[in-house]
């Protein structure tokens, strides 16, 4: 930006104030010209007011009758003619000319001409004259004889009666055209007046068009150039984004191939931690695995925030237990604590106003775990309490939580930085107890979504108390069974070593991930091969062995273990398989085996395997392979194989294709919650990258003409969707095994897995 | 049509009847004369009026200002529609002729259509001519304000003698 805009702000502002003053200035004007426009108006009303009689007519009448008079009565004198008649002729004449006098002097004249003094001498003089005359008329009227030397008396009179009335007249006159011109002027002046106000104001109008004008092209100049800038952020914003989602991108895809390396070296040290080391070595091999947790943690918080940043954080909501949900998280700190010598305390509400609550009980967790490994990472021989309390406010129920801790605590210009991303209370800390200075924020980002608000009361070197509020719907009590599974999950179960024989990685990460969950030791074998020999070499617990692999499948790799008599020979084999026929349940006994379990597998069901086994750990207590059989019971009933294999498409009832889809996503929920979002992403990842692979399979034998081979991968390709819980496309694959599948079916199916790899990405 | 004469000769009295009742002769000075095409003339084809003859014919009472005299006055006299039906005059413009020749055109509508009078008393007492007598033209400007103005002001004619009924 080192253009400057041709109008700048400056300008726009200076037309403005000239234009403001300008505009006073015209109503200023406005002002006057309007008093003035009353003023004269109020003349003009005043003349309408006082309709008048004309004034120099009537004078003039005046004077004509007192001529007429005067003439009448020396035509008189003039012919000798002074009969009765003639003389009360003249007495009316007479009489006329007296009532004009009197009308001169009542009469409301439009032109005040009396207010001259002259005038008013002139009139008195007049009135004398008629009224000093009256008598002779008097006497004419009565029928008195007039001598002819009162006439010419009479004539002398009346001669200066018509002179003076001519007289008048001219005054008159005189009076009125002065009058006259004085109002002309005085009108004249005003319409000076008006007119300089008029012009001043279409001045001023001028003027104010002029600088409206100015004004009106800056502020287009200027609304030019605030979109050109606009358009150049646009710009900017956009590169800036795109650099900022290849970095989200970068750290997503550095994250995900860090951890892949990380989680085997984790797996293996954890074997390692299971033979028997010199102390020197378990001493290494715990620093091991304790900074391979730390570094997961950090990758872990690095991709949940990259995750937030890009908006990508959604909340569900589902019926959360409270007490499983603080329980399970004092558990899973527990091991921690203790490392550090301290202590976990949960305290419970004595009564629930509502246990179970709608929320997003992994985001949920996160948050606790995030607050509860603070407390124990700045704590040592100290306590930490995880506090649940519940109350109303705002016409709605709120769960609070807190983690007390009775640590190092924070003083008040920490408290800040805390919850801002990449800061941590000061260098030393980093230094001291290391992170990544994320982890509050993404609670904080948490907790901002589900609309709470999350804090810390702290005092230095007196502990501190995170806590969160966050509204919460009082939800239903779940299924009891359910609720029991959940509350037994982590309780009393034994840590078994557990060899995993699966060719699948979709089925291998997600066994695992359970196993994992469950706090197993688990080994994980390709083929049956594979687990033949780790077998024969090492004693497992417990073997679960699919049925259906290359190399060597399970039925044979039993039999062989059996046989060899190697570590785990007498170890309890569960045939995992989606194919129950009643044949291969047969078949699996006969090979030694001591269950059988449908696939996908449920954490529940791996539960009750576990258990079975501390109850009977040797191979000949599960005599009663039937029992077992019976006692797994899949939590979710329409994942049960019986009725995606056995039943054609066409059968299956609306009402049981909708039970299945929905008990599918509650599978792909468990699988979720267990392995946590980020191992799902991932868990679907390789489904994807596993389903790829499939369908080129599917492809070439297509093209090879080799039938038997396509069921065997559209078997594959449905049981790693049933798995991850992709229903349709298990249940698309699962109608082309009863069909010939064409070329064209295959395409089809691969646009639906692409379909559902979108949809995941959003 | 013989059978409808004696009809039609009743028709013709009834319908004249009002005409046929000629106008009496004056009997005191004669303050007013009416000239023209008329149909019951009383003196010489004129009709003449006396003060009584005119105080007998409808007449109404007006109270106003006018120009000429101060404050409201109160002019009462014979309706001019009156006095021309009572001459049995008619016509399209009056000359209204003062005592001084003075005269006025008014209209025969406002005869007809307002209800102008020939006032001859003022404030209840007859008009002298030294007062604007003996007759005085006043239109109702009671009746409506916007005849108060010159245009009407130029018809009032005072010390009225005579009017001329022309067609």
């Amino acid at each position: 930006m080192t253009s400057k805009t041709p109008f700048g702000g400056d300008e726009i502002r200076k037309a403005s104030r000239t234009t403001a003053a300008i505009q006073v200035f015209s109503v200023f004007l406005l002002a006057i010209l309007v008093s003035v426009y009353v003023d004269i108006s109020r003349r003009q009303s005043d003349l309408r007011d006082a309709v008048r009689e004309n004034a120099m007519w009537s004078v003039y009448q005046f004077n004509r009758e007192a001529h007429d008079l005067h003439h009448r009565l020396e035509l008189m004198i003039s012919s000798g003619r002074t009969d009765r008649a003639s003389l009360e002729e003249l007495s009316t004449r007479y009489d006329v000319v007296y009532s004009r006098m009197k009308i001169l002097r009542e009469t409301k004249f439009e032109q005040n001409f009396l207010s001259d003094p002259a005038v008013i001498e002139q009139v008195d003089k007049i009135q004398r004259l008629i009224f000093n005359n009256a008598p002779i008329f008097d006497a004419i009227l009565a029928g008195e004889e007039i001598s002819q030397a009162s006439l010419t008396s009479l004539d002398y009179e009346l001669a200066i009666l018509s002179r003076e009335t001519a007289d008048l007249l001219v005054y008159t006159n005189t009076t009125i055209s002065a009058e006259r011109a004085e109002g002309r002027i005085e009108l004249e002046s005003l319409q000076r007046k008006s007119m300089g106000l008029i012009g001043l104001l279409v001045l001023s109008v001028v003027l104010l068009i002029f600088t409206l004008q100015r004004q009106l092209k800056g502020v287009q100049a200027a609304g030019v150039s605030l979109e050109a800038m606009a358009d150049k952020l646009t710009v900017s914003y956009q590169a800036a984004e795109a650099g900022n989602r290849a970095k989200s991108q970068f750290m997503a895809t550095m994250g995900h191939e860090i951890r892949t390396p990380l989680n085997a070296i984790l797996g293996m040290v954890e074997l390692l931690e299971l033979t028997r080391l010199s102390p020197e070595s378990a001493a290494h091999v715990r620093t091991i695995r304790r900074s391979g947790e730390a570094l997961l943690d950090i990758i872990n918080e690095i991709l949940d925030y990259a995750k937030i940043e890009h908006g990508k954080l959604e909340l569900e909501q589902r019926s959360v237990d409270l007490l499983t949900l603080a329980e399970t998280s004092a558990e899973m700190m527990r091991g921690r604590a203790t490392e550090a010598g301290n202590r976990i305390v949960v305290d419970l509400p004595y009564r629930w106003r509502a246990r179970y609550v709608l929320s997003d009980p992994t985001r949920l967790r996160q948050v606790i775990l995030n607050l509860m490994s603070n407390a124990v990472k700045f704590t040592a021989q100290g306590t930490v309490t995880l506090r649940l309390r519940q109350f109303r406010a705002h016409s709605s129920l709120w769960l609070r939580i807190e983690v007390q801790d009775s640590g190092i605590g924070i003083g008040e210009e920490g408290k800040e930085k805390l919850f801002r991303p990449f800061s941590q209370v000061d260098a030393s800390i980093s230094r001291k107890y290391g992170g990544t200075g994320l982890g509050l924020t993404i609670c904080k980002e948490i907790i901002d979504r589900f609309g709470g608000r999350i804090g810390v009361d702290s005092v230095t070197g007196q502990g501190s108390t995170f806590w969160f509020e966050i509204p919460v719907e009082a939800a239903a009590a779940p299924h009891l069974e359910v609720a029991l599974q959940q509350s037994k999950v982590l309780a009393d179960l034994p840590k078994l070593k557990i060899l995993v024989a699966e060719d699948n990685k979709v089925n291998q990460q997600v066994i695992l991930g359970y196993l994992k969950h469950l706090k197993q030791t688990v080994v994980m074998a390709d083929n049956g091969e594979i687990a033949l020999e780790r077998a024969r070499a090492e004693a497992f617990d417990l073997i679960l062995m699919d049925m259906q692999m290359p190399v060597m499948d399970g039925i044979e790799a039993t039999t062989r273990l059996r046989a060899s008599g190697g570590a785990s020979a007498d170890t309890p084999i569960i045939a995992l398989t989606a194919n129950a026929s009643e044949e291969d349940r047969q078949r699996c006994m006969d090979a030694g085996m001591a269950g059988f379990q449908a696939k996908p597998i449920s954490i529940a069901m791996l539960h009750r395997l576990i258990s079975d086994v501390e109850l009977h750990p040797a191979r000949g207590q599960a005599a009663e392979p039937d029992a077992a059989v019976a006692t797994v019971v899949p939590t979710v009933p329409a994942a049960a194989p019986q009725a995606t294999e056995t039943s054609p498409p066409a059968a299956v009832s609306v009402a049981a294709r909708t039970e299945k889809l929905d008990a599918l996503a509650a599978r792909r929920q468990e699988i979720a919650d267990i392995l946590g979002p980020e191992a799902f992403d991932e868990l679907m990842e390789s489904f994807f990258d596993d389903a790829v692979e499939l369908l080129d399979n599917l492809r070439r034998e297509m093209s090879n003409g080799q039938p038997d081979r396509l069921d065997k991968l559209l078997h594959n390709l449905k049981g790693s969707a049933a798995n991850v819980g992709l229903a349709d496309i298990a249940e698309k694959s699962q109608a082309l095994r009863q069909t010939t599948p064409t070329l064209k079916d295959i395409e089809m199916l691969s646009k639906d897995i692409d379909a559902a790899k979108q949809s995941m990405a959003a | 049509m013989k059978r409808l004469k004696p009809l039609l000769t009743f028709l013709a009295v009834v319908l004249t009847a009002p005409h046929a009742l000629a106008l009496d002769a004056p009997k005191g000075p004669v303050i007013l004369t009416v000239r023209g095409t008329l149909a019951t003339p009383n003196v010489d084809g004129t009709a003449q009026f006396d003060l009584a003859m005119l105080e007998k014919l409808a007449g109404r009472k007006v109270v106003t200002e006018t120009p000429w005299t101060e404050g409201k006055t109160e002019f009462s006299g014979p309706l001019l529609r009156a006095i021309l039906e009572a001459a049995g005059a008619k016509g399209k413009t009056l000359l209204v002729r003062a005592i001084n020749d003075y005269f006025a055109e008014v209209p025969m509508e406002d005869a007809t259509a307002l209800q102008t009078i020939l006032a001859s008393r003022m404030n209840g007492k007859v008009m002298s001519v030294r007062d604007k007598g003996p007759l005085f033209l006043i239109y109702p400007f009671d009746l409506d304000p916007k005849l108060y103005n010159e245009k009407y002001f130029s018809r009032s004619v005072w010390q009225i003698k005579e009017i001329e009924v022309k067609s």
